[in-house]
């Protein structure tokens, strides 16, 4: 498709302004999801981090090397991250229904979360196209699902996935305010 | 091995021995079901004879972790065949995941064709079977996965810790749980009798740490199923003898989260024709019937879910499930006033069916039933029915047979046709007898629904003169009215009331009205009601009677209400819920001829319940004197009170302590203290509270009582009495004044009289006629008065040499009018006797005057005219009117002469014509002795002389009275 040309300084608002948007909303996700899957998970105060899914990028980075990226590593990055997270998120929103049917505020939730993920992938895009860099290769990053996972593995997966969506989203906001800083409207 | 094959050796080379030795099982192979957890086992026996089926039994053993640790010995019977492969499961209690198992097997022939004794062979080797190498990299595992129990068994959970310096922690819904150490890495925890908590799964983790430091989360869901209910009230039943509709109800839903486990399904099986039905619904399945010889049924209806199958069974007779449909068509036929048909249908089933059904007549507040056996069409006869009512008839039917249970209800309303009204109406009358006729007023009450019969449409009044011969008048009446006037003369009146319906009339209600007015003079009794109605008796009429009649009006409509009473009887109660507390009822009791006139026999009047009075009367104080005053409350009517007026309570209150004589103290209900006088008959209104003091204050308040108690509280009104001396003082005082008027009055008109008497005026010498004859004889030196003890002041008009004319003013008319042409004096001072010729002047100096002018200005002459008469300035003596005459000649001087012409010089009063007085003088001293000087003056006027000078009034005084002009 031949989009007119943005300017980069646009479009890394527009990015901004959605990632700001998804930051408000994605300790909601955490929470609604955790009260819906029982203790330990619906235990005031909980926290896994060391709970981890080998197919979704942790959002955690030094800061030193976070810094030291360039502009296209490190939307590279970002963009890969969101990537897997609308997969991730889809498989979570398959695992609920499954499991809650009858929780239709935690199933519309995370699939609000997915298309908002889906909005960021495509901002981010339209940032690396503005900006000439080159797009990295979509991929499954998913891979081979375990679908024989147990209830719980599954309840686990769905936590590292939604507590994943909130860090990168605070990483996307992080990212974008640096570009945003480089390229003033 | 060698073993085995040294047997093998001997079966194969010695059958019959072989056939006394045992078959050993070979090949044993274990494999895990991790799901089920369970171990599957198969293996196989060898040197079976061919084709030959051998029962046999196999002894198993399983070990858990260590082969020494037996936990399960059993037995499988089995028949085998030649190379047959035996498959065997068990499941295990502790998740095959937290333990090594070891399973080894031994066989027995235990067939008849075989001959005893029969041995055991010997064991397999264990067979080991250990799932954890294949578990994976993590640290620490929780089993079983997923597993699925039904609420109230046991369950073994276990974890594998592949760090034995971890601290593992299990929950269960956040609880800890205890658990039994298998291994330093295995921990087994026995769950009794899990509850259900909820269809998504009961949460199960274990929690590895080191010191504080969680190392990591793994957890189980445990699926809770509950129990599976048998069904309850299983029935079916038909309706067409087609379809059987069984029902049920299902109990708990057993369905659980995650596809764990659906709903349980229920399937019917009927055991005669073997069909079986799975069905869609949880709670009802339609069975088809497809033949028509089955009469009996036996169902069996299957409940099941993953974990449980219940069942419930039912035999039955087709016949005796039948369920009728509704009965339908229902209708009234022949419905007159007091019967009507009922008919209906109902469902044709089978040829020579029988049907029972039951009706009800639900009407007029009442239910009737009826039971009736019908084929197929229904009909009954409802009789014995209300005229002009609405009825409701329902049928509900049931097979006659067998009975199984009623159809619903299929009703219908109808209303029964009017009938004439069957009693005649209740009728009073009120009489009111006027000059040459009566005023009868009819009343009547609408008959009941009862008598009624239908819708009253109008009422009939005959009137019929009894005394004369004439023709009867009809008047109607529409419905509802319930009165009507009927003006009549002086004649005996029969009147037939009846009432009207579509159908007919009602019997006639007879009233006889009497030529002769009704003039007896009857005593009204007071009588006391209660709060349900009031008692009344009467004395028995002498004669015969008919009966009595109580009348009396309803309050507030005012309406006329009557009772009647019975002939034998001289008492009746009265209760209505009309009466209303505080309103005064008048009963009237009247005896009824048997020519049907009314007699009024006894009057009562009451109350249903006495108020106390509703407002205290207006009391005028009268007659007020020092020592006494008079209440008086004439005007305050008794009758409309509500409660009969006992009589008053006059309240008194004064500065003395002690009650006045008749009085008695009494304290108010706001606790002050005062005096009370009671009186006791109600038409006694007026009180003299006598007794008092003179000036001194009092209240008082009256209110009149009824039995229930005083009138409303009010304010006290105040009275005092006069003072004892003022009427005295006012019995002097007038006629004092009077007196004093009328002197006046005289005085007034007497004025002229009395001044004539008391001050004449004093006679003027210049009008008087000496003054003319002194003229006429031209004498100047003939005066008629000479003051020669006052003091006067003089005037000098200071006048242009041209001649200016001077005229005196200061007395009504100029004496003289002089032409000067010198400035000229006009010497106004009193003079000597010789004092003719020019004399000395003295000059004065006013030192409140314009300096400026006096400095400006000096002493001129002043020459007397010879002839003035300086005489006339006896008149002027006064100050008052000199100043009166200056004003009046300044002003006149400005208005004839033009300005600085002519100059007014005021001399000083205090001037005298002593000579000794001109050496102080302290001006002009080189001016002639014998002519005193006079400093310029200003005559100013008295009004403006009166305010303090100021500047601009002494800059107009300048400029009106300019010195240069003045000196030239």
């Amino acid at each position: 498709s031949s989009a007119a040309p943005i300017s980069p300084a646009e479009t890394i608002s527009q990015a901004y302004s959605l990632a700001l948007y998804m930051q408000k909303n994605t300790s909601m996700l955490l929470q609604t999801y955790l009260q819906y899957q029982g203790s330990p998970f619906s235990d005031p105060g909980f926290s896994a981090p060391e709970l981890q899914l080998s197919s979704l990028p942790p959002a955690t980075a030094f800061f030193k090397t976070w810094r030291a990226l360039d502009d296209g590593e490190r939307l590279s990055l970002a963009q890969g991250a969101f990537l897997a997270l609308t997969q991730h998120l889809q498989l979570v929103k398959d695992d609920q229904s499954d499991l809650n049917p009858g929780s239709p505020i935690l199933l519309a939730q995370l699939g609000t979360a997915r298309l908002r993920a889906q909005g960021l992938l495509g901002n981010m895009a339209a940032i690396m196209t503005a900006l000439g860099l080159p797009m990295p290769p979509e991929e499954d990053t998913l891979g081979l699902v375990a679908f024989g996972a147990s209830a719980f593995e599954r309840k686990c997966r769905g936590y590292v996935v939604t507590r994943e969506y909130g860090h990168w989203t605070d990483r996307a906001v992080r990212d974008l305010a640096l570009l945003k800083a480089k390229y003033p409207a | 091995m060698l073993v085995l094959n040294i047997i093998s050796y001997f079966i194969l080379i010695f059958p019959v021995l072989a056939e006394r030795l045992p078959l050993t099982p070979v090949s044993l192979k274990v494999s895990t079901n991790s799901i089920r957890q369970s171990l599957h086992l198969q293996w196989t026996v060898h040197n079976l004879p061919y084709h030959q089926e051998l029962k046999m039994v196999f002894q198993i053993q399983i070990s858990r972790i260590e082969t020494s640790n037996v936990v399960w010995v059993g037995n499988y019977s089995t028949t085998v065949k030649w190379n047959q492969v035996l498959h065997w499961s068990w499941e295990s209690e502790l998740p095959l995941e937290c333990a090594t198992h070891f399973v080894r097997i031994k066989s027995v022939i235990d067939d008849a064709s075989f001959p005893e004794p029969n041995f055991w062979s010997n064991w397999s080797s264990w067979e080991e079977v250990s799932v954890q190498d294949s578990l994976g990299q993590s640290m620490l595992f929780v089993f079983p996965k997923d597993k699925l129990v039904e609420e109230g068994s046991n369950v073994t959970i276990c974890y594998v810790s592949r760090n034995i310096q971890n601290n593992v922690s299990c929950y269960l819904e956040g609880k800890q749980i205890q658990g039994e150490q298998l291994d330093p890495h295995v921990t087994a925890f026995n769950l009794n009798s899990v509850p259900f908590i909820r269809n998504r799964g009961t949460n199960i983790y274990c929690e590895a740490s080191q010191g504080n430091v969680s190392k990591g989360i793994k957890g189980i869901v445990l699926f809770v199923s509950k129990v599976l209910e048998e069904p309850k009230d299983f029935s079916c039943e038909t309706q067409d003898f087609k379809t059987l509709h069984c029902t049920w109800d299902p109990g708990t839903d057993t369905a659980l989260g995650w596809s764990k486990q659906p709903s349980q399904s229920y399937t019917l099986f009927e055991s005669f024709s073997g069909e079986k039905k799975l069905c869609t619904h949880k709670n009802w399945c339609n069975w088809q019937i497809t033949q028509d010889s089955q009469e009996t049924y036996n169902f069996t209806l299957i409940a099941e879910n993953y974990l449980r199958k219940r069942s419930v069974n039912m035999l039955f007779n087709l016949t005796h499930r039948v369920y009728l449909m509704n009965p339908f068509s229902v209708n009234f036929e022949n419905v007159n006033a007091t019967n009507a048909i009922m008919t209906w249908k109902v469902h044709s089933m089978r040829n020579n069916f029988t049907y029972f059904c039951q009706i009800e007549l639900h009407g007029e507040g009442k239910m009737m039933q009826y039971d009736v056996s019908i084929n197929v069409n229904g009909e009954y006869f409802l009789s014995e029915l209300e005229p002009a009512t609405e009825y409701m008839a329902r049928v509900r039917c049931a097979d006659a047979s067998h009975f199984w249970k009623w159809t619903e209800w299929s009703g219908q309303n109808f209303t029964t046709l009017e009938a004439a009204p069957s009693e005649a109406p209740d009728v009073w009358r009120s009489v009111n007898s006027e000059p040459g006729n009566h005023t009868v007023t009819l009343f009547w009450k609408p008959l009941s629904k009862l008598h009624a019969n239908g819708k009253i449409l109008f009422y009939n009044v005959v009137v019929e003169n009894l005394d004369k011969p004439s023709r009867s008048e009809l008047h109607s009446i529409p419905a509802p009215a319930n009165s009507t006037k009927l003006i009549l003369d002086r004649c005996s009146y029969q009147i037939c009331v009846t009432a009207n319906n579509s159908v007919g009339a009602s019997p006639a209600s007879i009233i006889v009205i009497s030529a002769d007015p009704e003039n007896k003079e009857v005593e009204e009794e007071r009588i006391a009601g209660t709060e349900g109605g009031f008692s009344l008796s009467w004395k028995p009429q002498p004669g015969d009677v008919i009966g009595y009649v109580v009348d009396w009006c309803d309050h507030p409509q005012d309406v006329l209400q009557w009772k009647n009473v019975g002939p034998n009887t001289t008492s009746t109660v009265i209760s209505t819920d009309a009466f209303r507390p505080g309103v005064r009822y008048d009963f009237r009791i009247y005896g009824l001829s048997t020519k049907r006139i009314a007699c009024l026999l006894e009057k009562k009047t009451g109350y249903s319940q006495e108020l106390a009075p509703s407002d205290n009367p207006h009391v005028l104080v009268d007659m007020l004197t020092p020592h006494s005053f008079t209440l008086s409350w004439k005007d305050y009517s008794t009758d409309s009170q509500p409660g009969f007026i006992q009589g008053y309570h006059v309240y008194l209150k004064s500065k003395a302590r002690q009650c006045h004589p008749r009085f008695q103290k009494a304290v108010l209900s706001d606790g002050s203290e005062c005096c009370k006088y009671k009186i006791d008959n109600p038409e006694e209104k007026a009180l003299i509270v006598d007794n008092l003091k003179p000036e001194s204050f009092y209240e008082f308040f009256v209110t009149p009582f009824t039995s229930a108690g005083e009138g409303p509280n009010a304010t006290f009104t105040k009275v005092t009495t006069p003072d004892e001396h003022s009427s005295m003082l006012i019995h002097i005082l007038l006629p004092m004044v009077f007196c004093v008027l009328l002197i006046m009055i005289v005085c007034y008109l007497k004025s002229q009289w009395i001044k004539e008497t008391c001050y004449p005026d004093i006679p003027d010498p210049y009008k008087s006629s000496i003054l003319s004859l002194i003229k006429f004889k031209e004498n100047p030196h003939l005066t008629i008065m000479n003051v020669s003890d006052c003091i006067p002041d003089a005037i000098e008009v200071v006048s242009k040499p041209e001649g200016t004319k001077i005229q005196l003013l200061g007395t009504r008319k100029s004496l003289t009018e002089t032409e000067l042409t010198k400035p000229n004096y006009l010497y106004l001072l009193p003079t000597e006797k010789n004092h003719s010729g020019p004399g000395p002047c003295i000059c004065f100096e006013n030192f409140t005057y314009n300096q400026a002018a006096s400095d400006a200005g000096s002493c001129g002459h002043v020459p007397v005219p010879p002839k003035a008469p300086p005489s006339m300035l006896g008149l002027m003596t006064s100050p008052e009117n000199v100043l009166k005459a200056l004003e009046k000649n300044y002003m006149n001087s400005l208005g004839e002469v033009p300005a600085g012409e002519t100059s007014l010089n005021y001399v000083s009063q205090l001037a005298s014509p002593m000579s000794g007085d001109k050496d102080s003088l302290p001006t002009n001293p080189g001016e002639p002795p014998h002519c005193s000087e006079y400093k310029m003056q200003m005559a100013v006027p008295l009004r403006l002389a009166l305010p303090p000078p100021t500047e601009n009034s002494s800059l107009s005084s300048i400029t009106l009275l300019d010195p240069g002009e003045h000196y030239r």
